[in-house]
């Protein structure tokens, strides 16, 4: 997808106004109105009820923000989408509101305005504008959503973001499997390998615009980038190693992966434009699953050097290597939080394989999930929910995604089984 | 010789299965036929019936060669020594409870502790390669196999 987004007209933005709520805020979502007239005007409303629509289902999805289900009656003209009648929502017992407007531009693009109000207080709480291409007005419904939940929560909005995973069909030898990428909400659904040869743990890019993945095409497992714009692919180091567990750095410039080297899986650092690796490990053992801290100072592993697989950390370049599981079990497979609170792993032991989440320095861990054949852990942007793998007694696997607060998994709806899921940051 | 058995009766089920055509099942059992291996096949049964089988375990989590996958490995180097032609690929696999990643390392071991004590036994190390499936490939757990190519 181009990056069709401008952010234009960007005034005030009122910053995270709310404290977090124990309960769920309820927003009010008026449909989105333009300025237009005539056919045009017809045209664009039109639209903005398509992104009335989409923003209802985003917020719809979060634990946090509960939307009222928004009715065609409620169009508001242009000026009143900067003078809400809040009366009417407060006794709707809306207490934030999101509206705004679609607006016709001569080169064919569309200008899209975001308001998020506070009910009670009767004020502005954030503004943004886009200009998008006229069919990416799903995308600016995800923005909108974004603001809107940002304004409430103070966390960023998991809307405007792809999920990389495993697309796995048919049965026994003809079992094919293939990346797949998708937005957050299922659409644009769309699978970047062929299916000839077995794939694993695809790591999207911060922006979510190329994906690393770990394929057996050459014979061994050996890591490859694609792009997702492009649709070019490459190898990340050259062919004759066994590699994988990729993960992108924050800002997107390094790539973390495993390499066996004889008997030995270390941990290593390359650019991702590609280039010489620089190893970080050198225990023997296996020393895989590398994920940088938000801030790239510092780096959760997983590690077996002392006799069980075991969380570590250490600084971005190898030193102060530090054990921080104690809690009975193997630990694996860790993901840092995007706001560097948390870090999320899969639990080994006697009750299967759980998901659970502990603070960087070891202390405070807790199980998310029962299991018993749960892995693979994925932070959401927001650092409030995590996707993991779920695989049942049939052996056949999901995508589900799980509160930080915990409660019961919900599954994510994919077109085949899926498997290995990873969640972008926020596109641009 | 149990694991020969295994072994050839998976040759022949798979040459059986590519052989079956639609509607042959419905006219009655196949007749058992055994086939004429030639090339690469007849070498794979010949490596199979003199090492005693492509095949050596682990223990569950481990990575150590117990005596008895010495002992195999030891017939699979005389029959490699006296096949110095022959390309073989040691194929590790993990265990099923594992988590992927940690899998696709251990099969990587078990792969390369076979192939070190191959070379050791005097096998030339650019006959042997490696590889791992790591939990990918169900069924086989925890051994390592030999195939030759």
């Amino acid at each position: 997808m181009k990056r069709t987004y401008l952010p234009v007209l960007l005034l005030g933005l009122a910053g995270a106004a709310y404290a977090q709520q124990p309960a769920a805020t309820v927003i009010a979502i008026p449909p989105l109105t333009s300025p237009d007239s005539g056919d045009k005007g017809n045209q664009m409303l039109a639209v903005g009820w398509d992104v009335t629509q989409a923003i209802e289902a985003d917020l719809r999805q979060t634990a946090e923000v509960m939307p009222l289900k928004p009715s065609r009656d409620d169009y508001y003209s242009y000026p009143e989408v900067t003078a809400p009648t809040f009366s009417k929502w407060r006794s709707a017992g809306a207490k934030a509101l999101v509206t705004g407007f679609v607006q016709g531009r001569s080169d064919g693009r569309l200008t899209v305005g975001c308001y998020v109000y506070d009910v009670d207080k009767g004020r502005e709480l954030a503004r943004k504008g886009f200009i998008i291409g006229a069919s990416d007005w799903r995308r600016a419904a995800h923005k909108c959503s974004g603001l809107a939940y940002t304004a409430i929560t103070g966390a960023p909005g998991i809307f405007d973001t792809r999920i990389a995973y495993v697309a796995e069909s048919g049965v026994g030898e003809a079992r094919m499997r293939r990346i797949a990428v998708m937005d957050s909400d299922g659409y644009n659904h769309r699978y970047i390998t062929a299916g000839d040869a077995l794939v694993l743990t695809p790591r999207l890019a911060p922006k979510g615009s190329q994906v690393a993945y770990v394929s057996f095409a050459g014979g061994q497992p050996s890591v490859r980038v694609a792009d997702l714009n492009s649709g070019q692919e490459r190898p990340l180091v050259p062919a004759g190693a066994i590699s994988f567990a990729p993960r992108y750095s924050p800002d997107g410039s390094k790539i973390l992966f495993s390499m066996m080297l004889g008997a030995n899986s270390d941990i290593y650092v390359v650019p991702a434009t590609g280039g010489a690796p620089q190893r970080l490990t050198t225990s023997p053992g296996v020393d895989t699953d590398p994920s940088f801290s938000p801030d790239g100072t510092k780096i959760i592993f997983e590690s077996d050097r002392g006799g069980t697989q075991q969380l570590y950390v250490m600084n971005a370049d190898g030193t102060a290597q530090r054990r921080i599981s104690f809690g009975g079990g193997w630990y694996a497979s860790p993901d840092w939080s995007p706001d560097g609170e948390w870090i999320a792993f899969t639990r080994r032991g006697q009750d299967g394989r759980r998901i659970g989440v502990i603070k960087p320095d070891g202390t405070g861990e807790k199980l998310l999930t029962s299991g018993p054949g749960d892995e693979g852990p994925s932070w959401a942007a927001s650092s409030r929910e995590i996707l993991f793998q779920r695989t049942g007694a049939a052996g056949r696997s999901g995508l589900y995604r799980v509160t930080l607060d915990g409660g019961e998994p919900r599954q994510l709806a994919t077109p085949q089984d899926g498997s290995d899921p990873d969640w972008s940051g926020v596109m641009d | 010789m149990r694991m020969t058995a295994i072994l050839l009766a998976l040759l022949l089920g798979a040459s059986a299965a590519q052989a079956q055509l639609p509607g042959l099942r419905k006219r009655g059992p196949a007749q058992p036929q055994q086939p004429v291996l030639e090339g690469i096949d007849a070498l794979r049964a010949d490596f199979a019936a003199q090492a005693g089988g492509t095949m050596v375990y682990y223990g569950a989590e481990s990575v150590i060669l117990g005596a008895p996958a010495r002992a195999a490995l030891a017939l699979q180097a005389a029959w490699l020594r006296k096949h110095p032609e022959v390309v073989v690929r040691v194929e590790g696999y993990g265990d099923s409870l594992d988590t992927r990643d940690h899998a696709l390392a251990v099969g990587a071991r078990r792969a390369e502790e076979a192939r070190s004590y191959l070379v050791l036994l005097g096998v030339p190390a650019a006959q042997v390669s490696t590889t791992s499936w790591g939990k990918e490939r169900p069924g086989l757990g925890r051994a390592v196999t030999v195939l030759v190519r």
